[in-house]
């Protein structure tokens, strides 16, 4: 719950401006990268903390300013975007992550990559088979968060994907290998189970603790396969409760483009989850009702708060502040109670470009305060 | 008892091809350079698909980017819709939108097929959606119902079937995933029947696969033992073998033996153990064997290593065909 009505967050990724691509790779920013550079740095003086880097690097000496310090402008950027939008939770955009798969798996032993699998048309993902015992190489995330917390002026939010998504998107070699006889459903199905327990107890749990020692307290688990195989939701929960049982933090459970319905009533098993946080503005359209759903929550008893979705990141069109309110006020009648609701995009914003985002964000935040003014003044 | 293999839909593309389909798109690549890369990566397809002593070439269709968009993008009626998740995997594909009751252009998909296979058409496998999970997938703004349209693409993939078959293609394979995992009922399922009855008359004497992967069969055998086709194909994966029902005729029997979703292999001895006790129990006059779906869900280098499961259970089950012809 929050003092607050309504308060904004941050849920993932910011794609990366073209001066952090340029300045990582060691080049010199063309005109247009500088340029970039210039107008946000205008808006929110990010560089005002790494101002080194942002002198060599404007200066057309990008090695000078080396790959890490380009990252930190990189975070202190997204940081400081968030802030100005209004957001009470922030992280740095993801600023120093590639993807959300490939980085933990390379943080752990017993996964060899396999190669490429197409996801569609000419667009494809790295995989990976677990091949061995997962072994955690040290906690990840640790420096990321060492430097948001040093930095952030809002309340930091970690985003950590989840062990049953990094299962869902591995090849389960070992823990099938280890079963003789014929990998039927029943026999696939225990060997990922013990699968998804072996990330969230060996890697993801450690890591949460590492990060949570330093002074991590809200962290967001991501977990975008969860509604892939709904007949699992049994395995998210029990990774999720293996990972986090004990831990002493605010976490919540991301998930996107899914039939919540058919993952209920079993999610709600997460013992340590505070918050869900899905998508709910994508499926808000041709005169469907995307808040429906959570009408679902309200039929189970549950009483957790939700990190609501009211920005649609597939689009570029801008929602109105009005709608976001309406958005939020419909959520509020589903729920039947306003004080659960904090606000956000849909997932993260990186498949738009940095203005769309930036004013999605804006008019969430926008659309919050309008929705706060009915009901903290109904007659207004 | 006949075995037959092969593949039962797409391979993979090879990690040479995904840099350069990659690079095209980023305009780093000419389309002369992606199509030429194509052609050589069919090639290695087809001769992979030999030398597994496979009955079917198909290239891999490589260069489809999902099962309906060369439908979508030549047959009249469609148009090319959003991204849309592909069962329970993390792949998509554009969902076709129809407009209007759908009709077939002559020549478009014969055109579409790998240049590999329309090489060697008698050898080839030609793969097509199944009018189920074709009706079952798109959007359809059309006026029509789904029995309707069933029945159209029934007729209308019919007709492609007849066009090919006249030039000499011999082996079809309808994709059906939609069949076991969201069973017709009542007149769905009657016109499913009725869609592969107009396919069994176009097929003359060519070999018809219904091919169901990705979830449990078990549900839907009452409808797929009905389907007047050479053999019905199941995944193994996913459907419990010990519960497929016996069989109360002679018809084909297509087994998803190895499983898109592991790169892990699977062990030959295993798969002969069930491919002897479904034979006992259902009795087929072709066994067919094949990945239980996609098999472009693992990359190119695992699934190349997969498929030699296949002529090592052949030469199992039947020692006087070599798996190397």
């Amino acid at each position: 719950m929050s003092a607050t009505l309504f308060p904004a967050q941050e849920i993932g990724s910011l794609t990366k401006p073209r001066w952090q691509i340029v300045g990582q790779h060691g080049d010199p920013l063309d005109q247009r990268a500088r340029e970039e550079f210039r107008v946000a740095n205008e808006r929110t003086h990010f560089a005002d903390d790494a101002p080194a880097a942002a002198e060599a690097l404007l200066a057309g000496r990008s090695r000078d300013a080396g790959a890490e310090g380009v990252r930190d402008l990189g975070a202190l950027f997204a940081l400081r975007l968030f802030e100005n939008a209004g957001l009470a939770r922030v992280y740095d955009g993801e600023a120093r992550r590639i993807e959300m798969y490939e980085y933990p798996i390379r943080q752990m032993r017993g996964f060899q990559f396999q190669g490429h699998v197409r996801s569609f048309d000419n667009k494809y993902y790295l995989k990976a088979a677990v091949t061995d015992e997962v072994r955690l190489e040290r906690p990840y995330h640790v420096e990321e968060f060492d430097f948001v917390r040093r930095h952030a002026r809002a309340e930091p939010k970690l985003p950590i994907t989840g062990p049953y998504t990094l299962a869902d998107w591995s090849y389960n070699e070992y823990y099938l290998g280890r079963r003789a006889g014929w990998k039927g459903p029943s026999v696939r199905r225990a060997a990922q189970r013990e699968f998804v327990v072996d990330l969230a107890k060996r890697a993801i749990r450690p890591t949460l603790a590492a990060l949570i020692e330093r002074g991590c307290r809200v962290i967001q688990i991501d977990e975008p396969a969860a509604g892939t195989h709904p007949d699992e939701a049994d395995l998210v929960v029990e990774g999720f409760n293996a990972a986090t049982d004990g831990l002493d933090a605010e976490f919540s459970m991301h998930i996107c483009y899914s039939d919540y319905r058919a993952l209920l009533p079993t999610l709600l098993e997460a013992r340590r989850c505070r918050q869900w946080a899905w998508e709910f503005a994508n499926r808000d359209r041709d005169g469907r009702d995307g808040y429906e759903v959570l009408g679902a929550l309200r039929e189970y008893g549950d009483a957790r708060s939700v990190g609501l979705g009211v920005a649609d990141v597939h689009r570029d069109e801008i929602e109105t502040p009005e709608l976001v309110a309406d958005r939020i006020r419909r959520a509020v009648t589903y729920l039947g109670d306003p004080t659960r609701i904090w606000v956000n995009p849909d997932c993260g914003l990186r498949t738009r470009r940095l203005d769309v985002a930036t004013r999605k964000l804006e008019a969430v935040v926008q659309g919050a305060a309008l929705a706060r003014a009915s009901f903290e003044n109904p007659r207004a | 008892m006949i075995v037959r293999t092969g593949l039962t839909g797409p391979f993979p593309r090879s990690e040479a091809l995904v840099a350069a389909t990659r690079d095209l798109d980023r305009g780093r690549a000419t389309a002369e350079v992606v199509e030429d890369l194509y052609g050589r990566t069919e090639s290695e397809v087809v001769a992979l698909e030999r030398r597994l002593g496979f009955d079917t070439v198909t290239g891999g269709y490589l260069r489809w980017p999902d099962l309906f968009r060369p439908f979508a993008e030549t047959w009249e009626g469609f148009t090319v819709g959003p991204l849309t998740r592909w069962f329970e995997t993390n792949t998509f594909f554009r969902q076709p939108i129809l407009h209007a009751p759908p009709s077939r252009v002559k020549g478009a998909i014969a055109a579409r097929l790998p240049p590999a296979v329309r090489a060697e058409p008698g050898r080839a496998g030609v793969l097509l959606p199944g009018p189920y999970t074709f009706a079952g997938l798109l959007e359809n703004r059309s006026g029509e119902t789904e029995e309707a349209l069933v029945h159209r693409l029934g007729r209308l993939l019919a007709d492609e079937v007849r066009e090919l078959a006249g030039t000499g293609y011999v082996t079809f394979q309808f994709s059906e995933p939609l069949l076991v995992d969201r069973p017709p009922e009542r007149a769905l399922a009657e016109a499913v029947v009725a869609a592969y009855a107009s396919v069994h008359a176009a097929a003359g004497g060519a070999t018809s696969l219904v091919w169901t992967y990705g979830a449990d069969a078990t549900p839907a055998f009452p409808l797929l033992d009905r389907l007047p086709v050479s053999a019905v194909g199941i995944d193994l994966a996913e459907t419990d073998w010990e519960s497929v029902p016996a069989s109360p005729d002679r018809r084909g029997l297509g087994l998803g033996v190895v499983d898109p979703r592991t790169t892990l292999v699977e062990e030959a001895s295993d798969v002969v153990r069930i491919v002897h006790a479904l034979k006992d129990r259902r009795r087929p006059s072709v066994v067919w064997l094949g990945p239980g779906g996609p098999l472009d869900l693992v990359p190119w280098e695992p699934a190349t290593r997969k498929l030699h499961l296949l002529p090592a259970v052949r030469q199992m089950l039947d020692p006087s065909r070599s798996g190397r012809p």
